[in-house]
């Protein structure tokens, strides 16, 4: 007989702090449970708009990177016999391409002796000073800033305005051009808005919703779960993917087209729905412009010549133009695989052109949703933190809008439209950028290309390197500024769904590590700007002034919930479901797209197309999940997928370790072995720095959304002996139990 | 939607037609324990400690009952609160000494259910002395401990019905029933993705967050 004498719990300790999630453009809202010392134990859902208290791994066990040791607590200048710059770590040199050591972070052993300690005037002045130095001496389009989708809406805001005013350039950008650059630019062109028309669960009211270029149970864990949902309820899901998606059991139909055809694919299906007569012809009559042109460009799309362009069977083509074309109601997701191409507006066009032709869009159940991957990138666009566009996208050309911001912002703007991302790095190797600003961004692994981008980091004459950690890209910076962690900050924050929520501090920043907006704040008034915000709901006020698209939010309408922008009235909840009635350019545009060709294609030299993208256990450049001892105990190495008809001619096993060579790079790393590519593709997720996909990718740019290529080059796969280690940081100590 | 209007505790409560008697008492503010049913969750009516009096032969379970016009329902009352006093001296006699969930997320609602019906001595015998069920330590992030389980199947609905993954199901017979990863695979070694949602359900210590992995030594450099 036992007895029962349980004192109380022991959860009296724990404060639970309201919040979100700082991974993915989801939004999940969450409370992390911190002890007294503000040590997050656990994070716990709460009843968000998108996430109904659901997580994924990351939100749920993924808190722990911002208490990790290798934190920065004081400013960094670089001492001087580490000039002439370049890498500082054995691993970022080109010529380490060669055996790695396990980990995946910046060796600080190795790094931190180049670096001294400094004040914050001393490296507030230094930054000061070597970007003032290379504007008079070259001029405001000789300096350039990355900031960061990771960051507040707040801090967006402020750090365009900084490069913009303060510094005078429009060179400001951030990771939404390696994104959804060519998604936006098309949706623009198409509706006349960038962001979703629909939000993720209307998925409920769908009848059929195309999963495009996606892989949503990695990547949107948690909208993936509520797709899932609507398929047991009766939605239809119809994917197509060139590498089959963790959705694709959920789905009704599955088309594994070959890289790079989506244009012939969608084409055919608007063909056979045209054919048919299975378009909305009261919504293109009444809603939309272009039909004629765009009917007469998908008539070469048979689908049997689509078949052999994309390697789906002409019935399935037919099959899925049917569903689709039948529905009353259909959303349209889509994700990297359509965006991130040499081509990826035209393949968004497609699909802007599919919903048009069959009416869905305004209406629930139906719209565009390309989801958005970081917890900010919607806000940081929103924001400005765009070279084309003010806050709002009201755009740097137009000179009704400069006059406004000018008097706004009392200061005078630069007239011309700035560069983007990869062009920025391009024009830093022509000597052209002579200057970085970079606030939490990891060039050095996210770019394609990254021997170019080694090139192009060490040959700027001042970096300045905002984040929580020496990157890679830190290691060439003259400075690197301290700065704070999501669960460190307050500020709003926009998901794909358009929903503005806010972010509130759970822990102090360590050491001497400062908010972000602080940094901007001091180095602005540094360069001769009076600014001077009371708090961030003060910031976010001027943003909602300079963008009228964030009409009548503010801090304390967001509260605990937050609303979706547009927001009709201080009352409203927000829109949901957007253009019942009309477009923000009138009438939807069909803009017909042809079949293009990527510019680094597969020949007997290099005969595997490889294709890189995330996996859910870590996020981009794996700054945060890397540090993370869960996500690192769960998923601690990387590996290109392999099919096992090229494995087995090929010799290579699971696990066994092999070379991947592109016309630009060369990694080693181990096979999995799966049919979820297709024969003759590999798959390498971007994460994993010690066999960094972005060795392999190839620097061209769409045409119009000036987004790499990142789904397509050509490489060499070969079997490879294991690597003899050099130091052997025991592999077996990377057992968790 | 038509609406039912019943008497809860003496209380005249008006909710439409479909709802359960739980939930039509939660609209009342009436407070009915439950072990096995949460508002997310599709009503399974297997722990029997939401059992109500409705004037039947027997004690319907509040959580899977639907309300109908002119029920007088009795949540509280000294038959009601026997049985479920004995019902989760039952369930504690093969616990653990300790709940990990009580150290952890500390919301055991089991050991909280205990504190309320003021659980002193338990007159039962441990069903598990000789046949303990055993944990399953696989997964880097998540902690089993099925001698902690009392089979409320909250997590394979979690897994199921709320992320659609579909990895926990249920084995054996008998006494040896206990929850299972797939075909019956170590959790960390199953198709689970790690989502935590059956944590997040689970209402014993069955199911925990671990401690956060140790960092590998390699890992462990400090700043400057």
């Amino acid at each position: 007989m036992k007895a029962f004498t349980r004192a109380g719990a022991s959860k009296a300790a724990i404060t639970e702090v309201p919040t979100l999630c700082p991974y993915c453009g989801v939004g999940c809202a969450l409370s992390y449970g911190a002890d007294a010392n503000g040590v997050i134990q656990y994070a716990e859902g709460r009843d968000g708009a998108s996430n109904a208290r659901r997580l994924c791994v990351k939100g749920r066990y993924g808190f722990d990177y911002a208490a990790h040791p290798q934190r920065l607590t004081r400013p960094l200048i670089r001492r001087d016999p580490a000039y002439p710059k370049g890498p500082l770590s054995t691993f970022s040199r080109a010529d380490s391409s060669g055996p790695r050591k396990p980990g995946g972070i910046v060796d600080y052993a190795e790094v931190m002796p180049h670096f001294r300690e400094a004040s914050w005037e001393e490296a507030l002045d230094r930054v000061a000073d070597g970007l003032g130095r290379i504007r008079s001496r070259h001029g405001a389009d000789a300096l350039a800033g990355f900031g960061s989708a990771k960051g507040s809406n707040e801090e967006a805001y402020l750090f365009q305005k900084f490069i913009r005013s303060v510094l005078g350039t429009n060179n400001v950008d951030h990771c939404t051009r390696l994104c959804h650059a060519s998604s936006v630019y098309a949706l623009i062109e198409g509706i006349g808005s960038g962001a979703v028309t629909n939000v993720v669960r209307d998925i409920e009211n769908a009848e059929v919703a195309v999963i495009a270029g996606c892989n949503p149970t990695a990547n949107h864990p948690v909208a993936a779960s509520f797709m899932k949902q609507a398929a047991a309820a009766g939605t239809e899901l119809l994917a197509v993917n060139v590498r089959r998606p963790g959705i694709a059991p959920y789905c009704r139909q599955y088309c594994q087209i070959r890289p790079g055809s989506d244009v012939a694919f969608y084409n055919a299906v608007m063909r056979v729905i045209i054919h048919e007569g299975l378009h909305d012809r009261d919504f293109i009559k009444r809603r939309t412009e272009g039909f004629e042109a765009l009917a007469a460009a998908v008539e070469s799309y048979t689908p049997e010549t689509a078949s052999e362009m994309t390697g789906v069977p002409a019935e399935e083509i037919i099959a899925f133009a049917r569903r689709l074309g039948q529905a009353r109601s259909a959303m349209f997701f889509w994700g990297m695989g359509i965006s991130q191409h040499v081509f990826g507006t035209d393949n968004a066009r497609c699909l802007i052109a599919l919903a048009l032709l069959t009416g869905n869009i305004g209406r629930p159940g139906t719209g565009l949703h390309p989801l958005r991957g970081q917890n900010n990138v919607q806000g940081a666009s929103d924001a400005g933190l765009i070279p084309m566009y003010y806050p709002g996208y009201q755009s740097v050309a137009d000179p009704d809008v400069q006059a406004r911001f000018e008097a706004l912002w009392g200061a005078s703007l630069p007239a011309n439209p700035g560069l983007t991302t990869a062009e920025i790095t391009h024009a830093a190797l022509d000597g052209d950028i002579r200057g970085l600003y970079c606030m939490g961004e990891n060039p050095f692994l996210s770019d394609p290309d990254i021997n170019r981008v080694r090139e192009a980091l060490a040959s700027l004459d001042f970096l300045v390197v905002q984040d929580l950690f020496i990157t890679e890209t830190a290691e060439f910076a003259d400075v690197i500024l301290p700065a704070s962690a999501f669960m460190e900050k307050r500020g709003s924050f926009t998901n794909t769904d358009r929903r503005v929520q806010i972010g509130r501090p759970v822990r102090e920043p360590p050491g001497e590590a400062r908010q972000d907006w602080h940094i901007l704040r001091d180095l602005a008034q540094r360069l001769g700007h009076d600014w001077d915000y009371a708090d961030e709901a003060a910031i976010f006020d001027e943003l909602v002034q300079a963008a009228p698209l964030y009409a009548n939010l503010s801090h304390a309408r967001l509260g605990m919930a937050g609303r979706w922008y547009p927001c009709p009235g201080p009352e409203s909840e927000g829109e949901r479901v957007l253009f019942g009635d009309t477009f923000p350019i009138g009438r939807g545009r069909f803009v017909p797209a042809q079949l293009g060709e990527a510019p680094d294609l597969p020949d007997a030299d290099y005969p595997f197309v490889l294709n890189t993208g995330r996996q859910l256990e870590h996020w981009h450049t794996g700054v945060m999940t890397r540090r993370s001892r869960a996500l690192d105990a769960i998923a601690p190495e990387a590996r290109v997928e392999v099919h096992p008809d090229d494995a087995s001619r090929l010799g290579i096993h699971d696990g066994a370790w092999t070379r991947l060579a592109s016309r630009r790079g060369e990694v080693s790393v181990q096979a999995r072995i799966t049919r979820d590519v297709a024969v003759g593709t590999l798959f390498l997720p971007m994460h994993f720095r010690e066999a960094a996909a972005n060795l392999l990718t190839t620097p061209e740019l769409d045409p119009y959304g000036k987004i790499p290529e990142f789904k397509i080059c050509a490489v060499r796969l070969a079997p490879e002996l294991p690597p003899s280690a050099p130091s052997p940081p025991a592999e077996a100590s990377r057992a968790v139990d | 939607m038509s609406e039912v209007t019943l008497t809860i505790d003496g209380q005249s409560v008006t909710v439409p037609a479909g709802t359960t008697i739980w939930e039509a008492a939660a609209a009342a503010g009436i407070d009915i324990p439950v072990l096995c049913h949460d508002p997310r969750l599709e009503p399974v009516g297997v722990c029997r400690v939401c059992a109500v009096d409705i004037g039947e032969r027997t004690l319907p379970a509040a959580c899977v009952r639907r309300v109908e016009p002119g029920m007088v329902v009795h949540t509280d009352t000294a038959e009601i609160t026997a049985h479920r006093r004995v019902l989760t001296e039952l369930l504690l006699a093969d616990q653990s000494a300790t709940s990990r969930r009580e150290t952890t997320t500390g919301d055991d609602a089991l050991y909280a259910l205990a504190r309320k019906l003021e659980v002193g001595t338990i007159p039962w015998p441990d069903g598990s002395e000789n046949t303990p069920r055993g944990h399953d330590t696989s997964s880097p992030v998540i902690a089993v401990d099925h001698q902690a389980c009392i089979l409320c199947d909250r997590c394979v609905r979690a897994c199921d019905d709320i992320q659609h993954n579909d990895v926990i199901t249920r084995t054996g017979k008998g006494h040896a029933t206990r929850i299972a990863f797939d075909l019956d695979q170590p959790m960390g070694q199953s198709s689970c993705v790690s989502c935590g949602e059956c944590v997040a359900v689970c209402p014993t210590g069955a199911l925990t967050h671990r401690a956060l992995p140790e960092r590998p030594a390699h890992l462990e450099e400090v700043a400057s």
